[in-house]
């Protein structure tokens, strides 16, 4: 029986068409994976059937009858709920708090029956084996935990048919084994689960069939035997893609040190230490990897090496000048060059055209000036030339930067930051939210990098891309460096030990 | 900047003007007089008289140079709502300065009381820039607050140490006619007006080509972005609010030496220049060829309402009346552009009526 089926659904934004008559049917109990690119289409489709976005055509159908739902709760009552990446719980709560708040069970009209609603949520974790202790706080659990109590908030509610958007993104390998394992326990007690995600592997572990979404159309359903993960990847692309990056790792060796952090400690404006004591060291040809899960301390490391937070302690050295608490515009000047961890609230600016993008933070070179002015002559020029030559697809070169697509927006910040020949890269994020194609080419384009002699200091949540692409992978947790391991040398399952937390302390 | 959304944003900054001018119309009809001769009069007045045009353009030139100090924190997202204090202030300094410079040749004494002004408004804006950059005071409270201060302490030294015992009500003393710019022949128009028009085509320069001005957007677009691309925010508000103080201490001190001989406590009159240059900014979007325009326009207004005394049966309040209504629209405008608020109410109702038809 299907329990959820779309019948040509549309949704327009203005002349755009994110999703183009979709039909999709999914069976009871089983796990649906939704992938596609970003900026295909699933969460859009996904806002449409959790009420959150009205279809500007077609039908929905849940447990065989037409719905049209126009909220949240509309859905959940209708048996469908959602959970989100970023979770809504109140960290200062309880676990049975948080999962019964807004539904509280009360003895009079007044008061809360607190032994009923342990007890009930205490039920409820046995009933899908989910390994935790109801009067927990919020704020002691893990990412891991968290989510799952989030499941719970959409359990205890009774919904038959839970959606989990980017549900992995946040979660250690180790968290993802049990998530999946999880997953697999609701499906056995009966629910149906659709998971909307862009990570192929995780989707040959985890799914009954799998709709790929290109374009905001359906490419195809397949189930999971029928299928390879590579054959995904072209289904999703639309062409051959090479998952894997062509980087030969290189012993670095002797080599020269190009950037050094010796003893950093931070501490944020509400007083409290984000980072501990962190040192290491970039050489000359080699991509530094900084793997963990995210709010580990990754964007204040960030912040304090590009001049965005004051260092109290430690010192940061390029080649051999003292760089601590340089401005971003020194950090550049002195041939830095930083690709922000979000890119339009730190790389770009959505409002403000291609060309005026293209020359943020070498605004003051000379060879864009004229006397002390602007020149746009050869700020066009510029902008055109990056754009030929990093293969940038923009529709108006004249308009506004927020017009470009997430890959080929970050394409421009690297066109830019690359060509003004830094000696050191710093890449947050260089790949997050970018479709595959641009992707692949980002990776290439910082591999280049490296080879022609330069450093490159790679921070990311994506732990394939860390391993991918560094020569040595440095693993932060709350704050610290507890590892440093050789990518040749070392599994997912070994970095994801360390990103939990987890080492000998001799080790690293 | 794109080709074809200029005329969107000219027709986007005429509308308030229209309606004000439209919504005047009726209320011109309804106290039974014809609003078109009565705008034919108001504007052929002010604008196509060689006599009219001179006294627009003079009485344009403070609020060129107060709308500029306010276009250009406002377009970095920093509210100087001071530029009145500061407008006061750099008249005030200017005229008693003026006092002590009779011996010099009238050029000097000139430069010398503008410079005095343009100094006495950086030094009000300096404080709450300062404030801002350091302690992340608000500069909006800051700068509205001051202005109440400014006024009270100049009028406490305008009744007091420097007040003209020699005049029969409160006024500093008068300024000696060789330090007064002289008029262009017989129109009222001065040396000021030329000096304003280049401190406008610098501006001009400033904002739409320099670095400087490239930064300004980008500050008032997205602060976060600024930052990380090395624009130093925080010392890029301090340097724009010293260039408003001295854009409005040079407009208070050219006032004074091109029109007002003395410090009076009805110096800039009301609701003020600094809040009329407000005004002009707005009308102008910021931008600043908008502000000539708009300043100009604002300058006729005012100026024609004599006129419409002189020439219809329509009271000459019927400009404060279009005045007001301009504002109206202008904030309904701001509101709007500043907060959302209509689209929001807009699709709140969307909402509620879509759940009805179901």
């Amino acid at each position: 029986m299907n329990i959820v089926e779309t019948v040509r659904l549309t949704k327009k934004f203005g002349d755009f068409v994110a999703n183009n008559a979709i039909s999709i049917s999914v069976q009871s109990q089983e796990i649906r994976c939704i992938v596609g690119e970003n900026g295909a289409g699933k969460t859009t489709l996904m806002n449409m059937l959790y009420g959150l976005l009205k279809p500007t055509s077609g039908e929905i159908f849940v447990k065989g009858k037409k719905v049209v739902f126009h909220s949240p709760a509309d859905a959940i009552s209708g048996g469908l709920g959602m959970v989100h990446q970023h979770f809504k719980l109140v960290p200062s709560l309880t676990i049975y708090e948080n999962v019964l708040l807004g539904n509280e069970i009360v003895k009079s009209r007044f008061l809360i029956n607190k032994k009923k609603e342990i007890e009930s949520v205490r039920e409820l974790i046995e009933k899908y084996k989910f390994d935790l202790d109801p009067l927990a706080k919020i704020e002691d659990l893990s990412i891991g935990e968290r989510q799952r109590v989030e499941i719970l908030k959409m359990l205890c509610r009774n919904v038959d048919i839970l959606i989990f958007d980017e549900p992995t993104a946040v979660l250690t390998p180790q968290e993802v084994d049990k998530f999946i394992d999880s997953l697999k326990e609701l499906r056995s007690n009966g629910k149906t689960i659709i998971v909307i995600t862009h990570k192929l592997r995780e989707v040959m572990e985890l799914a009954d069939h799998i709709t790929v979404i290109r374009h905001g159309k359906v490419i195809g359903t397949v189930g999971k035997a029928e299928t390879t993960e590579t054959e995904l990847a072209q289904m999703m692309v639309g062409r051959k893609v090479t998952l894997d990056v062509a980087n030969h790792h290189k012993k670095i060796g002797d080599q020269k040190e190009i950037y050094r952090v010796n003893n950093l400690s931070v501490m944020n404006s509400y007083g409290r230490k984000v980072l501990r004591d962190i040192s290491f060291s970039v050489k000359k040809g080699e991509i530094v990897g900084i793997a963990g899960v995210e709010g580990n301390g990754q964007s204040e490391l960030i912040d304090s090496l590009t001049g965005l937070m004051g260092v109290k302690q430690g010192q940061i050295f390029l080649e051999d000048q003292e760089v601590t608490n340089f401005w971003p515009d020194q950090c550049r000047r002195n041939k830095i060059g930083i690709i922000p961890e979000d890119r339009f609230s730190q790389g770009l600016c959505a409002t403000m055209t291609v060309a005026d993008n293209s020359i943020a933070g070498y605004h003051r070179n000379q060879s864009i000036r004229h006397w002390s002015l602007l020149d746009y002559r050869k700020i066009n020029a510029l902008r055109d030339n990056y754009i030929e030559q990093y293969d940038i697809r923009v529709g108006n070169r004249n308009g506004e930067v927020g017009q470009l697509s997430g890959g080929n927006a970050q394409k421009l910040i690297i066109a830019r930051e690359l060509e003004n020949k830094p000696v050191l890269l710093i890449a947050c994020q260089p790949t997050r939210g970018v479709d595959i194609g641009s992707i692949e080419y980002i990776h290439t384009k910082i591999v280049h990098y490296r080879d022609s002699g330069n450093g490159v200091l790679l921070i990311s949540s994506e732990l394939s891309e860390i391993m991918a692409l560094s020569d040595r992978i440095l693993v932060m947790y709350k704050g610290k460096i507890v590892g440093c391991v050789n990518p040749e040398e070392t599994s997912q399952e070994q970095i994801g030990l360390l990103m939990a937390g987890i080492y000998d302390e001799q080790g690293g | 900047m794109t080709g074809r959304k200029i005329p969107l944003s000219i027709i986007n900054s005429l509308m308030p003007v229209i309606l004000a001018l439209l919504i005047g119309g009726i209320i011109i009809t309804m106290i039974g007089q014809n609003p078109f001769t009565t705008y034919q009069v108001l504007f052929q007045q002010s604008l196509f008289t060689p006599q009219g045009l001179a006294y627009t353009l003079h009485g344009a030139a403070p609020l060129i140079l107060t709308g500029l100090a306010i276009a250009i924190t406002f377009k970095a997202n920093i509210f100087n709502m001071g530029v009145e204090g500061q407008f006061v202030l750099g008249g005030f300094v200017a005229g008693i300065v003026a006092l002590y410079c009779k011996s010099l040749p009238g050029p000097l004494a000139q430069f010398i009381c503008l410079v005095a002004g343009i100094i006495g408004g950086m030094l009000f804006a300096l404080v709450p820039a300062l404030l801002k950059k350091y302690f992340r005071v608000n500069e909006m409270v800051v700068t509205l607050m001051l202005n109440y201060a400014m006024a009270t302490v100049l009028e406490f030294l305008t009744t007091g140490i420097f007040r003209d015992n020699g005049s029969g009500y409160v006024t500093t003393p008068m300024i000696p006619k060789s330090v007064m710019f002289p008029r262009f022949g017989d129109t009222h128009i001065t040396f000021f007006f030329v000096i304003v028009m280049l401190v406008f085509i610098i501006m001009y320069i400033v904002m739409k080509k320099s670095v400087l001005g490239y930064e300004m957007t980008a500050i008032g677009k997205n602060p976060g972005f600024a930052e990380a691309t090395g624009m130093r925010v925080g010392n890029k508000i301090v340097t724009l609010m010293l260039i408003s103080g001295a854009l409005a201490g040079l407009g208070g001190a050219g006032y004074m030496l091109s029109d007002q001989y003395s410090y009076t406590l009805n110096f800039s009159a009301n609701p003020g220049m600094g809040w009329d240059g407000m005004l002009v900014s707005l009308l102008g979007g910021h931008n600043p060829l908008g502000v000539l325009v708009a300043a100009v326009f604002y300058s006729a207004l005012k100026n024609g309402s004599q006129d419409i005394n002189i020439f219809t049966g329509v009271p000459q309040e019927i400009i404060a009346v279009i005045q007001s209504l301009l504002v109206l629209f202008l904030s309904v405008k701001f509101i709007s552009e500043n907060t959302h608020v209509f689209d929001r109410i807009r699709s709140f109702f969307r909402k509620k009526s879509s759940v009805k038809e179901e």
